[in-house]
C-alpha cells in the first residue's frame, strides 16, 4: 500500500448497519420482524382490497355467522361482516394506539427519568414521588378514569394508555442513568468541556438504549394488549371500528358454535404482542457492541 | 499569556478542602492542602487508598466541587468561574484516568472518542478534525487502522493512549494524571511513562501525577507530595524526599516499598497501631495513631506544613525550621 | 524430561507438561503450553508474569477448578506430595486420577489457596470467626467449639486479636481482611499454599505488613508455597526460586541469584529494565516493544520473538528447548542454543 492511500482513515459501515448486520443473525428475532411486518404491511394495503365502510363496518345479517370458506377465508361474525377484513383494520387501530401510547410514554416518563437520575437530589426525589402516586393507582382504571371523561378517539385512547405507562418508564430511564451516570467516561465528557445535554444523550443515554428499547418493544405489546382489553369492557375503541378487543367480545356470545371468531384475533394479538417482544430481545444483543462477534 | 514572575506559577493551590456528607459525620477526603506548581514541572502526589489524592485532583479541575479553598491557574482563580467560563477553560486543562477500561465510551470508536473534545470546543471543518486526530494517534502511537475500533477491542495500553490523546487534543497546558498506569502491567507501564514524558519534553505540559507507586512516581516527577488521610504531610524534591524523607509517615511509606534487587539491605519500619477514620477526625496529627515517635502534643494539635529546608516542607510536630 | 536426579520425597508439587486449552466455538485459548514446575518442601516458588501469562490457570489446574470451557488440562501430569492428581492414559491425554470427593478434600485441607482481592473472599453474612471454622469444620472431625477454638488461635497467629472472630467481615479494613483469609487458609495446615498475588490489593505499608506475617507463618510452619505476582519486589524478598511465565511458558527458571543478578531471557531482561529504578531515578526506562501476543493466535516460534531485541531468525519457526545453563538455572531461549554463553545481554 502507498503512502497516500493509507493517510485516508478506512471508512466503515456506520453504526446502524452493525447494528442491522448483527441483528439479522438472531433467526428468531428476523421471523418476529417478518412476522410484524407482515401484519404492517397487510393495513397498508388494506383499502386496495376491501372498502373499510362496507366490508368492515356495514351490517349484513343475511351473511352472519359463517364458518370460513373461500369467500370469508375467516369467516362472517355475527353481524354479518368479513372476520379477515375487520381483522386487518382491527390491526390498524390496535398498532397505532400501541404505538403512540407507547412513544407518549417513553418521551415523557424518559425525559422525567433521565432528569432526575441524571441531576439526582431534590428534583430526582420530586419527579420519583410523583411516579409513585401514579404507580399507585391501577393502570386499567387510570385509564378507564380518563376514557369516560373524554371522547373515545384514538388520540384520547393512546393518551391515557400512555399516562398510566409513564412511571414505568421514568423509573427504567432513571435507573439505567444511575448505572452509568458514575461511570469515569461521564466524567471524562465533563472534563474535556461537553454540555449537560450532550452528555446525556451521547454517553450516559446511548449506554442505557438496550433496556430502555426492550422496554419499549416489550410496552408496545402490552398497551395493544391493554387497548384490546379496554375494548372489549367497551370502554376503548367504539364500534363499528373494528378493534381486537371489541372483536373478542363480540365473539364471546358464539364462543361454543362458532369458535373460529375468538380464534383470529386472539392468534393475531398472540403474534403481534411475541413479536415485539422476541425484537426487543434481538435490539438489545445487536446493539451492544461488547458482544458484537 | 501568562504574567512572567520569576518562578513561573501556572498552578496555585491555596487551603483546597473538600468533605464529603457520609452516614456518622463528614468525611474529611482533602482538607487544607494547599501547594504551587511551576509551567512544565511534574507534581506527584503519593498516598494509599483513600488518602484523597484522587479527590485533590479532581477538586482542582473542579469535576468534583470543593467545598473551600480558591485555585489559581494563569493567575486566575478559577473556583470563581461559572460553569459556563469553566466549560471553556476545560480546553487547557485535561485528566486522564487510570481505569482504561471505564473511562471511555464503549460505544463510541477509537476517533469519535478523540475527536470530541475538538467538536466541542469549536473546531468546525470535519476534514480539520480528522487531520488532527490523525495526528493526535501517531503522537500517542496508534496505529491509524485502529481509528474505527471499540475500545472494547483493545488492550489496556492502547486504550490509555486513546485516554491520552483525547487529554492532548487542545493543546492542554495542564494535565492532572490520575493514577494513569496502574491497571497496566510492568511491560506497558514502562511504555506509556516515556510517552507521556515525551510529550510532556515536547509541548511543555505541566503535570499532576497521582499515583500510590513510589517508584514510578520518583522516576517521574520534579516534585513529590506525600498526603495521608486528606492532609499533605511532606513536599519536597523528589531527591530530597527520597535520599531524605523527614516525615514518619514517609519514611515508613519509603522502607516498605519491595525493591526487586536481592542484596538491597534495607531497614524495614512496620507501623503498628488503627488507621484514625477520616470521618469527623479529631483535632491532632492524623497518624498519630500508628507514628512511634507521637507525643501528647500529636495528640491534641495538628501540626501545619513548614519549611523546614529549602522547598522541604513537613507537617510534624517533631520537625522545626532549620 | 532433564534434571530428574533429585526425585525423593522432598518434593511437594511436581508439574510436568502441563498443556491448558481453553476450546470455543472458533478458537483455541492456548492458556498454558507444557510447563514444567517443582517445588520441594518447604520453598517458597514465585511465579512471576504479567496478565494473561497462564499464572492463576496453573495455580486453577493444581486444585482442579479449571474454568469453563476447558475444566481439565488437555496433557500433562500434577503430582502432589507422591499422590498423582492428573495423569497421562494410554491415548497420551490428561485425566484426573482423582473423584471429585477426593479433590474437595485436597482443596483446603492439602492445597490452600488465597486469593487477590479479600473483599470478595469473605461471606459478609457470616463473622469471621465462624467462616474459618466451617473450613476446620469441613476437614477436620471436629465439634463447633474447637473449630471456633482454632479458629481464635488462628486469628491471633495472624496478628488479629481472638475476640474479633465474632465482627462481621465489613468491619475489618483491606489489609486485615486479607489477614483472616490466611487464616482460613492456614487453619488446616495445608502442605501447599496457593497465594495468588495475595498483597495486590492492599497498600503498601499494609503489605509490607501482610508479607512478614505470611513469612513467618511459612517459616513457623514450614509450608510450601507458590507464590503467584507481577511484582519482582516481592519475589526477591519472599521466594526462593523463580519462575517466569509468558504467554503460557516458563520462560527462565531459578534460584533468586540466577533471575536477579544473572538473568539471561531477554523478557525477564526487558521485565527489569522496565521498572523505574528507585535508586536511579534519571535512568531511562526501556519497555519492552509491541503487546503481549494473541492466546489464541501464538507465534509459530518463540512466542516472544516478535517484542525481542535479540531475535533471529530460527526464533521465528522453531519453538526453543529448555537449556540448564547451571544445575538450577534454565532459559527456553535460541540465544543459548550450542551451549552459547552470551554472559551479559
Amino acid at each position: 500500500m502507498n503512502a497516500a492511500n493509507t493517510r485516508k482513515i478506512p471508512k466503515k459501515k456506520s453504526q446502524a448497519y452493525e447494528i442491522w448486520r448483527r441483528f439479522k443473525k438472531n433467526k428468531t428475532a428476523m421471523a418476529a420482524l417478518i412476522v410484524l411486518s407482515l401484519i404492517i404491511l397487510s393495513t397498508l394495503c388494506a383499502d386496495f382490497i376491501w372498502d373499510y365502510q362496507k366490508d368492515a363496518c356495514s351490517i349484513n345479517i343475511k351473511n352472519r355467522l359463517q364458518h370460513p370458506s373461500w369467500e370469508h377465508p375467516l369467516g362472517t361474525d355475527e353481524l354479518g361482516r368479513d372476520m379477515l377484513c375487520r381483522l386487518v383494520y382491527g390491526a390498524r387501530a390496535s398498532l397505532t394506539v400501541g404505538i403512540l401510547g407507547t412513544s407518549f410514554a417513553l418521551l415523557v416518563g424518559g425525559t422525567l427519568g433521565a432528569i432526575g437520575g441524571y441531576y439526582g437530589g431534590k428534583l430526582d426525589n420530586l419527579i420519583m414521588r410523583c411516579t409513585d402516586v401514579l404507580l399507585a393507582i391501577p393502570g386499567l382504571l387510570l385509564c378507564i378514569a380518563i376514557m369516560s371523561a373524554f371522547k373515545s378517539n384514538v388520540f384520547y385512547i393512546s393518551l391515557s394508555l400512555g399516562i398510566s405507562y409513564i412511571s414505568k418508564f421514568t423509573r427504567i430511564v432513571r435507573s439505567s442513568i444511575l448505572s452509568v451516570r458514575d461511570q469515569e467516561y461521564v466524567e471524562a465528557a465533563r472534563a474535556i468541556g461537553a454540555s449537560d445535554f450532550s452528555i446525556i444523550t451521547k454517553h450516559v443515554l446511548m449506554n442505557c438504549m438496550a433496556p430502555i428499547f426492550v422496554q419499549y418493544a416489550l410496552a408496545i405489546g402490552s398497551r395493544i394488549l391493554s387497548v384490546s382489553t379496554l375494548s372489549y369492557i367497551g370502554m376503548g375503541i367504539q364500534a363499528p371500528t373494528p378493534d381486537w378487543g371489541n372483536m373478542l367480545s363480540g365473539a364471546r356470545a358464539f364462543i361454543r358454535g362458532n369458535t373460529y371468531l375468538v380464534m383470529g384475533p386472539g392468534v393475531a394479538l398472540l403474534l403481534t404482542i411475541s413479536s415485539f417482544n422476541l425484537i426487543g430481545d434481538g435490539l438489545r444483543d445487536a446493539m451492544d457492541p461488547r458482544l458484537k462477534k | 499569556m501568562a504574567n512572567e514572575t520569576k518562578r513561573d506559577i501556572l498552578l496555585d493551590v491555596q487551603h483546597l478542602k473538600k468533605y464529603f456528607n457520609v452516614a456518622g459525620g463528614q468525611l474529611h477526603a482533602v482538607d487544607d492542602v494547599s501547594f504551587t506548581l511551576e509551567r512544565g514541572k511534574t507534581l506527584g502526589i503519593v498516598g494509599e487508598s483513600g488518602c484523597g489524592k484522587s479527590t485533590t485532583g479532581r477538586a482542582i479541575l473542579r469535576l468534583i466541587e470543593p467545598t473551600s479553598g480558591s485555585v489559581y491557574f494563569e493567575g486566575q482563580d478559577i473556583s470563581k468561574l461559572s460553569k459556563e467560563e469553566m466549560r471553556k477553560l476545560r480546553k487547557e486543562i485535561q485528566i486522564i484516568f487510570q481505569d482504561p477500561f471505564s473511562s471511555l465510551n464503549p460505544r463510541q470508536t477509537v476517533s469519535q472518542t478523540i475527536e470530541e473534545p475538538l467538536k466541542i470546543h469549536g473546531m468546525k471543518n470535519k476534514a480539520e478534525r480528522q487531520a488532527r486526530v490523525r495526528e493526535l494517534m501517531e503522537t500517542v502511537g496508534l496505529a491509524e487502522r485502529l481509528a474505527n475500533a471499540y475500545p472494547h477491542e483493545l488492550d489496556g495500553g492502547r486504550r490509555q493512549r486513546i485516554g491520552i490523546a483525547r487529554a492532548l487534543a487542545m493543546n492542554p497546558k495542564f494535565i492532572v494524571c490520575d493514577e494513569p498506569v496502574s491497571a497496566l502491567d510492568v511491560s506497558i507501564q514502562a511504555q506509556i511513562l516515556n510517552l507521556m514524558k515525551d510529550i510532556q519534553r515536547k509541548h511543555g505540559i505541566t503535570y499532576i501525577f497521582i499515583t500510590h507507586d513510589l517508584s514510578v512516581v520518583n522516576h517521574f516527577s520534579d516534585d513529590i507530595a506525600v498526603m495521608y488521610l486528606g492532609r499533605m504531610v511532606e513536599k519536597a524534591p523528589a531527591e530530597a524526599l527520597f535520599e531524605e524523607p523527614l516525615h514518619p509517615y514517609t519514611k515508613a511509606l519509603l522502607s516498605a516499598i519491595p525493591v526487586p534487587n536481592i542484596h538491597s539491605k534495607k531497614e524495614r519500619i512496620l507501623l503498628k497501631g488503627e488507621v484514625t477514620s477520616p470521618i469527623n477526625p479529631p483535632k491532632a496529627c492524623r497518624f498519630a495513631s500508628r507514628c512511634e515517635y507521637a507525643t501528647d502534643k500529636c495528640r491534641c494539635e495538628e501540626p501545619e506544613l513548614i519549611e523546614v529546608k529549602p522547598d522541604h516542607f513537613v507537617a510534624c510536630h517533631l520537625l522545626k525550621k532549620e | 524430561m532433564s534434571n530428574d536426579m533429585n526425585k525423593t520425597n522432598d518434593v511437594m508439587l511436581d508439574i510436568k507438561n502441563l498443556v491448558v486449552e481453553f476450546k470455543t466455538e472458533d478458537e483455541t485459548v492456548q492458556a498454558i503450553n507444557g510447563i514444567d514446575l517443582k517445588i520441594n518442601k518447604g520453598k517458597t516458588h514465585g511465579l512471576v508474569g504479567e496478565t494473561g501469562a497462564g499464572k492463576t490457570t496453573t495455580a486453577l489446574s493444581i486444585l482442579n477448578l479449571v474454568p469453563f470451557p476447558a475444566e481439565k488440562p488437555t496433557a500433562g501430569t500434577i503430582e502432589l506430595d507422591g499422590v498423582h492428581l492428573y495423569k497421562t492414559n494410554e491415548k497420551g491425554e490428561c485425566v484426573p486420577a482423582l473423584t471429585e470427593k477426593d479433590y474437595q478434600s485436597i482443596r483446603g485441607e492439602k492445597v490452600a489457596m488465597i486469593f487477590q482481592d479479600p473483599m470478595t473472599a469473605l461471606n459478609p453474612i457470616f463473622t469471621v470467626g465462624d467462616q474459618i471454622a466451617e473450613s476446620v469444620r469441613l476437614h477436620q472431625n471436629v465439634d463447633q467449639a474447637k473449630a471456633m477454638e482454632r479458629a481464635r488461635e488462628m486469628l491471633e497467629l495472624v496478628g488479629i486479636p481472638a475476640k474479633r472472630a465474632d465482627d462481621y467481615p465489613h468491619q475489618f479494613s483491606g489489609g486485615m481482611k486479607q489477614r483472616v483469609v490466611i487464616a482460613m487458609a492456614l487453619a488446616c495446615n495445608p502442605s501447599l499454599l496457593i497465594a495468588d498475588e495475595p498483597t495486590t490489593a492492599l497498600d503498601v505499608t499494609i503489605q509490607a505488613q501482610v508479607l512478614e506475617m505470611m513469612r513467618g507463618l511459612r517459616d513457623k510452619f514450614g509450608t510450601s508455597v507458590l507464590m503467584i505476582t507481577h511484582d519482582l519486589g516481592i519475589i526477591a524478598e519472599m521466594c526462593d526460586e523463580v519462575s517466569v511465565m509468558y504467554a503460557g511458558r516458563i520462560v527462565e527458571y531459578g534460584n533468586l541469584e540466577d533471575i536477579f543478578d544473572n538473568t539471561r531471557h531477554p523478557y525477564t531482561q526487558g521485565l527489569f529494565n522496565s521498572l523505574p529504578n528507585i535508586e536511579d531515578r534519571k535512568a531511562e526506562l526501556k519497555p519492552i516493544r509491541g503487546l503481549m501476543p494473541n492466546p489464541a493466535d501464538l507465534p509459530k516460534g518463540c512466542a516472544f520473538c516478535p517484542r525481542c531485541d535479540y531475535a533471529m531468525e530460527i526464533c521465528k519457526t522453531v519453538r526453543p528447548e529448555r537449556k540448564w545453563l547451571s544445575e538450577t538455572h534454565c532459559v527456553e531461549c535460541h540465544l543459548y542454543d550450542d551451549g552459547k554463553d552470551v554472559s551479559k545481554l
